[in-house]
């Protein structure tokens, strides 16, 4: 019998990283690997013009080879009793975003990975669920870019309580049955068709 | 026969020499467009033929999507041969793309090659042809997958590319909007030489698809898909961007 743990990962340093892995502190210690995909190397503003090949690998395809890593990663310390994988990315893959199109490209690519990895682990007990967040809590750098997007129906922006939250309600294993699924913690801005 | 009149255009379509890609490729040609059949071999000769054989244009130009300077060569080659360029049709998938694994097992490298034709190859097209589209205020198509919005159980990394180039285009359409350039996403379920391949070894798996399509068949490259795709590169679809289509006889309804 191994130690149960709670890890979050995530591409790249962020201070969002720094301050969910504080609130996670006190949820009851679980089977599972929360990663963050908010690289803030990589969520920077610009147009795709100006975007050079070595800036479309280190924007979209290291965040992809990042996450493959991570998946692969809580794959390894799961697979022997089962358990949960969280990712935390931002709400522009679902709307799109001007002027972060290499990082956007590689959100939704993200979250077809982790629906794939739900689909393929579910037999072995491994969920993996996906929480989406306003991109400019992950990335501050990127305030601005989804502007076009509807005020929160909350009245308030996200916090990262709010985040830690439902990372949290789908790292208790009491809830069976719920795999693959995505959730915009938001405030009620974003709402997915 | 198609309703939709691509007379004056010209369509570049990206591994256009075989299947889906080829299906568009005629179905654009039939509708009146110049079609640029760009593909890495020599067999996009073929359906440049079939197109000229049926009445309309068409030019064959050596394209690998994955280098940058191949994508600029036959953007060029559109623009020199017709003057203009209305549309791009990033149809192009791995090689890899069919062939079933398991996430926990995909390398660095099998990662690569699928990013190479999909993502590169997007992002390729997008850089080389915006001028152009700029100056004729035209499209930019991508081919995407059902995977890509619901996830693969046997294709994760196909699902992943696919997945991906809807967070590009939906991110292209805004940011190339003030320009008069639409970007649309067209996930198409059709007979491909490799679900043909799959079917010649097990007959039954036709009948069990079909089963799951409510307009009760696969759909065909040309004649199904091919006309979708003319319409959203023709004028009619000029207030259309940012969306996924879904050309697939109602087999994904949850977009």
């Amino acid at each position: 019998m191994t130690t149960p743990m709670l890890r979050v990962v995530a591409s790249g340093a962020s201070s969002f990283t720094t301050e969910l892995t504080a609130e996670l502190e006190d949820v009851p210690t679980v089977d599972c690997v929360v990663f963050v995909c908010g690289d803030v190397d990589a969520a920077v503003l610009g147009p795709l013009d100006d975007v050079d090949a070595d800036g479309w690998d280190r924007r979209a395809e290291q965040v992809l080879r990042d996450a493959l890593t991570a998946l692969q990663d809580a794959h390894r310390a799961l697979s022997s009793n089962g358990g949960r994988v969280v990712v935390v990315a931002p709400t522009a893959g679902i709307s799109g975003a001007p002027a972060v199109v290499p990082f956007v490209t590689a959100v939704e690519g993200v979250r077809a990975m982790a629906k794939s990895a739900a689909r393929q682990w579910g037999a072995i007990g491994i969920a993996v669920n996906t929480v989406l967040v306003p991109i400019e809590l992950l990335a501050p750098a990127t305030a601005g870019a989804t502007s076009f997007l509807p005020p929160p129906a909350l009245g308030h922006a996200a916090t990262v309580a709010d985040v830690a939250g439902a990372v949290a309600a789908f790292a208790d294993p009491d809830r069976r049955g719920v795999t693959g699924a995505t959730v915009v913690v938001d405030g009620g801005s974003v709402m997915a068709p | 026969m198609s309703t939709v009149d691509l007379s004056g255009r010209t369509v570049l379509v990206t591994g256009g020499a075989a299947g889906v890609g080829r299906g568009i490729a005629l179905a654009c040609g039939d509708a009146g467009a110049h079609v640029v059949v760009a593909s890495r071999r020599d067999n996009g000769v073929d359906v440049v033929h079939e197109i000229v054989d049926r009445g309309g244009a068409a030019s064959w130009t050596q394209c690998d999507v994955a280098d940058r300077d191949s994508v600029a060569a036959s953007v060029a080659h559109a623009v020199d041969r017709t003057g203009a360029l209305h549309a791009v049709v990033h149809n192009a998938t791995s090689n890899h793309s069919s062939e079933p694994h398991r996430l926990e097992d995909v390398s660095a490298e099998l990662l690569d090659e699928h990013a190479a034709v999909s993502l590169r190859g997007a992002y390729h097209c997008a850089r080389a042809a915006r001028p152009a589209l700029e100056a004729s205020h035209g499209t930019l198509l991508v081919m995407t997958s059902p995977a890509g919005i619901e996830g693969s159980a046997t294709l994760p990394m196909y699902a992943t590319m696919k997945g991906a180039q809807r967070g590009f285009a939906k991110s292209l359409a805004r940011e190339w909007a003030p320009f008069g350039i639409t970007v649309n996403v067209v996930s198409p379920l059709a007979f491909s030489p490799a679900m043909v391949n799959a079917i010649a070894e097990d007959p039954d798996m036709e009948r069990r698809l079909n089963r799951r399509v409510p307009l009760g068949r696969v759909g065909d490259p040309e004649t199904d898909v091919g006309r979708g795709v003319a319409f959203l590169v023709s004028a009619d679809a000029a207030y259309i961007t940012g969306q996924t289509l879904g050309v697939d006889g109602g087999h994904f309804m949850s977009i």
